[in-house]
């Protein structure tokens, strides 16, 4: 081969790949004048909020049921006309339950045009994103529960029920005042959940004068739970105590049941759902001690009206975490009327002012960010949650 | 004691599922030289079918286990026959190929049942066996008693069978094997749609005992991979010791050290292999490079 082609094929590549690097160099959305900023679009077109969630992996339930909690909520919105005219504009993103994606996800949809955003169902995820979205002004609803979220004090963060503190203190007092257990015993595992329910029942309790009789923590994604609660169930407890997911929790008991263990079963939001039941199956389930602010469809004309037009639009029956997103989307939609589709800090101050009486209860924001200070107690009857008598 | 005895007993259930999956990677390593790691993701797949025949069809559990099996078997011959022009050409690709085939089962099994995963009730319904205050589900029994019954069926093919030789002289030397008239890629096609039924009957009896969603194979994959390398990989007594070894070692583990039980079992299983690197039933490595 001569000379000359060769030169001229190298010089041609070279001109390629400067024109893919130019290309990449520029930041991805971030000069693109229709993403909302303040010069022409910003009066009209879609109110862009986007939903972050896990989708897959092992916390994509949760990730389902916040989903279609905030789509159903703004479903309705934008059938009733939507914010003076303009409709909202949902847009998923999964965080596959891990906070390093969630990160990524915080700048990406920044740079989208988002102006608010509804998750993540995991404390971890949520805890990760929220110091990128204060430094772009996104408001955020999350269905986290976790104290840690707090004390981040951030003007943008929202929690659309209560803290892991309100559940466990609801439900140590209903086991150790109304009901008189003193032989409680804790099993909880070790990732952002499940420590924190750990310190909170054990601080609830210890508030009430009782020290649990055995406690024992088990990896996130442990199987075979065998071994912690053979040590637990030496120790006698009348009662259980489980800090971990849905489908661990039904693990959970299901092990224990076949141990031949008889102590009550007592959890916060988790056991609330369905997949807690047909995990542990129902006949191992029945009897637990949930405490949750959502007790289940048939409590109230409104979550019996919430209920049908949920299952209508998705052929199953809702739960807590659908409630809470429902009920954290409508206050949304309520701030973003008030303000007339404001942004930034303007819609984080609105989402404060706003008083809802929701599913779970009457949402009153305080500085921090909760609105929801109150739990209920039900327990398990027959595959399904009655409030406790 | 009693707390030995149950701990040793819960140990022994999951070793079980540990071994099968083992079986699996012991089997293809031996018969292909080939380390599959879609194997994983193949014991999801084998679980979701099999609850999927069980719950949706409502088959019995011993008709839907079986019926996991033939429909993943198929599975296997699929990616084997995707992957077969790398056969003898390139060995890594051919790795880096079933880890490929792990990734599109993975996605595929979302397609197919979503992300959200499903519990299975246990097939047995009986009270579980109370032996001296150790209780033993009895489901836990059976599952040993497949596991074993596996080995059996799989020692005797390949010691006894025509085409288990067949499959043990292509691992040999492929090209004196062609040369006496095995069809090599059928060998291996054979091979592979064994090692893949093998991971289904491990997903679908670990199905009842957990929790079926589509990462499942992660963990277990990952347990069952270092069960057959503890056992000597591509031993099959090796794959069957290895299982139940990770599975006690796990148990005691998580008895004694709690939320550490995962670091400690892999800090045991990597001294006991840095002592005996070809492990305990110790073979010489395939060579087919």
């Amino acid at each position: 081969m001569s000379r000359r082609p060769r030169y001229r094929l190298v010089s041609a590549a070279a001109a390629a790949a400067a024109a893919l690097v130019a290309a990449a160099c520029s930041a991805p959305g971030s000069s693109q004048p229709s993403s909302g900023s303040t010069s022409s679009g910003a009066a009209a077109g879609p109110i862009k909020i986007a939903v972050v969630d896990a989708q897959s992996g092992s916390e994509s339930d949760l990730g389902q049921f916040e989903w279609r909690g905030v789509k159903l909520a703004v479903d309705q919105a934008n059938a009733a006309g939507g914010i003076d005219g303009r409709k909202i504009q949902l847009t998923l993103y999964d965080d596959q339950g891990d906070p390093t994606v969630g990160t990524e996800l915080a700048r990406k949809i920044a740079s989208a045009g988002d102006i608010a955003m509804f998750g993540t169902a995991e404390s971890a995820v949520t805890l990760a994103m929220a110091p990128i979205l204060e430094s772009e002004h996104i408001p955020n609803i999350t269905s986290g529960q976790s104290t840690q979220l707090l004390a981040l004090h951030s003007p943008y963060l929202f929690l659309n029920g209560p803290t892991g503190l309100t559940y466990d203190s609801t439900l140590a007092k209903y086991l150790v005042t109304t009901k008189g257990y003193k032989k409680i015993a804790m099993l909880t595992n070790n990732d952002s959940y499940g420590a924190g329910e750990d310190e909170a029942f054990t601080a609830s309790l210890k508030s009430l004068g009782i020290t649990p009789v055995a406690t024992e923590v088990v990896p996130a994604d442990q199987t075979n739970m065998t071994p912690a609660l053979t040590a637990i169930r030496a120790k006698n407890p009348q009662v259980l105590f489980i800090g971990a997911e849905e489908a661990q929790s039904g693990l959970i008991v299901k092990q224990a049941r076949a141990l031949g263990m008889t102590a009550v079963i007592a959890e916060g939001a988790p056991a609330g759902t369905p997949l807690y039941m047909s995990t542990a199956g129902v006949a191992n389930a029945n009897g637990t001690i949930v405490s949750s602010p959502y007790l289940g469809n048939d409590v109230s004309p409104a979550a019996r009206k919430f209920a049908a037009a949920y299952t209508a639009a998705y052929g199953t029956a809702p739960e807590l975490h659908g409630a809470k997103a429902y009920d954290g989307a409508e206050v949304m939609i309520a701030a973003l009327k008030a303000c007339n589709a404001c942004t930034g800090l303007a819609l984080a101050n609105a989402i404060r002012a706003v008083h809802y009486a929701g599913l779970l209860g009457n949402f009153r924001y305080n500085s921090s960010g909760v609105g929801i200070f109150a739990t209920s107690i039900g327990i398990i009857t027959d595959g399904k949650i009655k409030p406790a008598g | 004691m009693q707390s030995f005895f149950q701990t040793l007993v819960s140990g022994l259930s999951f070793g079980a599922v540990y071994a099968l999956v083992a079986l699996g990677f012991s089997l293809v390593y031996r018969t292909m030289g080939l380390v599959n790691f879609a194997h994983g993701a193949v014991l999801m797949i084998g679980a979701y079918v099999a609850s999927t025949f069980y719950l949706s069809a409502r088959l019995p559990f011993a008709v839907a286990v079986p019926a996991a099996m033939i429909v993943t078997g198929a599975v296997g011959l699929v990616i084997e026959r995707v992957l077969r022009p790398l056969e003898n050409k390139d060995f890594d690709l051919m790795l880096i190929g079933t880890i490929g085939a792990g990734t599109v089962l993975d996605a595929v099994a979302i397609l197919i049942w979503s992300s959200s995963g499903r519990g299975v009730p246990s097939p047995v319904q009986t009270a579980p066996f109370d032996i001296g205050g150790v209780r033993i589900p009895a489901y836990n029994v059976l599952v040993i008693g497949v596991t074993a019954a596996a080995m059996a069926v799989l020692t005797l093919f390949l010691q006894r069978t025509r085409h288990g030789a067949a499959m043990q002289a292509v691992a040999m030397d492929h090209e004196a094997a062609t040369a006496v008239g095995i069809h090599v890629g059928r060998s291996n096609a054979i091979s592979f749609a064994i090692g893949a039924a093998l991971a289904a009957l491990a997903g679908a009896l670990v199905g009842p005992m957990l929790y079926v969603t589509p990462t499942m194979g992660d963990s277990l994959g990952i347990q069952g991979f270092a069960a057959a390398i503890l056992g000597g990989f591509g031993s099959i007594p090796g794959a069957i010791v290895g299982g139940l070894g990770i599975g006690v070692i796990g148990s005691f583990a998580a008895q004694s050290f709690q939320g550490y039980s995962d670091l400690v079992t892999f800090v045991v299983f990597t001294v006991l292999v840095m002592i005996r690197p070809t492990g305990i039933f110790g073979e010489r490595t395939v060579n087919r490079a």
